[in-house]
């Protein structure tokens, strides 16, 4: 009796993570050995696929830029560790703070778009504004290729550090008091406390972080789609070549191995991921 | 002297964070002169409500809303209840095949949304789901994550509460529901919120599904507006503002558990 309310408990959640996530992956696994069609019978190409793909120069692009992505993570972890260490000790204080620095993490990313789309058009934009107060002149942040790469990790930046701040308070609190009161009282400066007792003690966390922030910088597909639409395909990234394979090009089988080396790169990360998840 | 410079850090930090807001929420009360003046006047100087009422007679904005209302209410309790079920057999009970289950959880949180995007479209359009809010919303009904979450939550429960509840003979249902939910409460507020943030703001599959303007949720709905009213970025301004009101406001009520959450992924 007992066993069987088990398998009813468990039941929604296995079916639908089953039909809607394993079956599509095992799906495109096979699909990527296909010479896929539509209309006629597929045709069992082996290796072809991939082949091709590796001969791609688009795809090489496209691997290149979502590499180029994975810059902000240095970027996002010292922009977010200086405000942690900001924040940490006004934290009661500083709910209202908390909230601002929040309103992007939870901003949806076409609202995202939007904002920045604004704020980086050329001609009359507030960025180009205030840069040229410094002297700088009209810098094409959405249609020059890498400045339009440049626009995107800003937004990927703005959009993550009150996150990934979060996540380091979280750690820093699990730092045990003793031993920062004991660096206090052997007469450590601010400065020398980060470098020599909270940055070593938080090494799981910045691991954390950087497994995230490099993971999603490499899948990065949405906030190019947002900002800039129409670039041309070797200024996209993986993601976006493989949404045009599969959603204009209709060419399944190809976009199928293209979505595989996606999934090998990026389950890299993950796993390394799940592991220090079992390790706490 | 310390102290001074972490207070202008932060007042730097929150003037970024919040600028881009204030910037589009100023571009919404702008007239059709002032959109492109330069230098770009900070404040209008005539505060124009046009472009709202303009953008709500230009695009059924009303639908779109509903739309995601619909959408977002239905993943929240359902992904809270499926994901509360799951976890509570997986923290508190045993069966055959627990572990390949574990397993199974595990393999959903290493493949990417984006990865199976194409695939999954196909199933969605075999089932007759396509262009329909059901399409939106039921392939993503629960996630491992979610999952992973309430299961900590039932794990966290002392065993001896469990033991006074079937020792009362209560069934199992019974102890899921009215024994042991109820003490997950604050782990089901904070995957409320994750969750009504996701799918409020969803967009990639979404825009996938849908096709006619009728179904379209807001996010759809704006990129699509951006599109076609490229000239009239004012409501553009307008209608991303009034979208992101709602999650502003739900999370300022529930940011404890946003921030409780936060704190759970990272580790305590």
């Amino acid at each position: 009796m007992n066993k069987i309310t088990s398998y009813i408990f468990i039941f929604p959640a296995v079916f639908l993570l089953s039909l809607f996530i394993i079956f599509p992956m095992l799906e495109v696994a096979y699909f990527s050995l296909l010479k896929y069609s539509f209309f006629g019978p597929n045709e069992f190409i082996g290796f072809e696929n991939y082949s091709r793909l590796f001969a791609d120069s688009n795809f090489w692009w496209t691997l290149f830029n979502s590499l180029l992505y994975v810059l902000v993570t240095p970027v996002l972890m010292v922009v977010s560790l200086v405000f942690a260490l900001s924040i940490r000790n006004s934290m009661r204080s500083a709910k209202v703070l908390r909230l601002f620095f929040f309103l992007p993490v939870i901003t949806p990313i076409v609202v995202v778009g939007i904002m920045w789309k604004w704020i980086f058009t050329e001609e009359s934009g507030l960025f180009n504004y205030i840069l040229s107060l410094i002297g700088i002149g009209n810098v094409p942040w959405l249609t020059d290729y890498p400045t339009n790469v440049l626009s995107v990790m800003i937004l990927t930046v703005w959009r993550g550090f009150g996150y990934y701040m979060m996540i380091l308070l979280a750690g820093m609190a699990l730092i045990p008091k003793e031993i920062e009161e004991a660096g206090i009282l052997d007469g450590a400066n601010p400065f020398q406390q980060v470098i020599h007792i909270i940055l070593p003690n938080l090494k799981p966390t910045l691991l954390f972080i950087f497994v995230v922030s490099s993971s999603s910088a490499i899948k990065l597909f949405t906030e190019l789609y947002v900002l800039i639409p129409g670039v041309p395909m070797n200024n996209k990234t993986l993601v976006a070549y493989l949404y045009r394979q599969s959603f204009e090009r209709f060419d399944f089988g190809y976009g199928s191995a293209l979505a595989v080396v996606i999934f090998i790169i990026t389950s890299v990360f993950s796993y390394a991921n799940i592991k220090m998840m079992e390790r706490q | 002297m310390m102290k001074y410079i972490r207070y202008c850090i932060l007042a730097v930090g929150a003037g970024i964070a919040v600028t881009p807001f204030l910037w589009l929420l100023s571009t919404s009360f702008k007239g059709a002169e002032e959109l492109f003046a330069y230098p770009p006047a900070i404040i209008p100087s005539v505060i124009v409500w046009e472009n709202y009422s303009g953008l709500w007679n230009a695009v059924p904005l009303g639908i779109y809303f509903i739309n995601t209302i619909v959408v977002t209410i239905i993943s929240v309790v359902l992904n809270v209840l499926l994901s509360s079920l799951a976890g509570f057999a997986l923290a508190r009970q045993h069966f055959k095949y627990k572990q390949t289950v574990f397993y199974l959880i595990v393999a959903s949180l290493l493949i990417p949304k984006e990865v199976i995007l194409l695939p999954l479209y196909t199933i969605v359009l075999k089932m007759h789901l396509a262009d329909s809010l059901a399409g939106v919303i039921i392939p993503f009904l629960v996630d491992g994550m979610g999952i992973f979450m309430m299961r900590q939550a039932f794990l966290s429960i002392p065993k001896e509460i469990e033991e006074a509840g079937i020792m009362d003979g209560a069934s199992p249902f019974v102890l899921w529901w009215n024994v042991m939910l109820p003490m997950t409460k604050p782990m089901m507020a904070t995957l409320t919120i994750f969750t009504f943030i996701a799918s409020w703001g969803d967009f990639l599959w979404p825009l996938v599904v849908l096709k006619s303007p009728e179904h379209f949720t807001l996010q759809v709905g704006l990129s699509y507006l951006m599109g076609t009213f490229v000239d009239n970025f004012r409501y553009v301004a307008a209608g991303g503002i009034l979208s992101i009101i709602p999650v502003i406001i739900i999370f300022i009520f529930m940011q404890k558990y946003f921030e409780r959450g936060l704190f759970a992924g990272s580790g305590k």
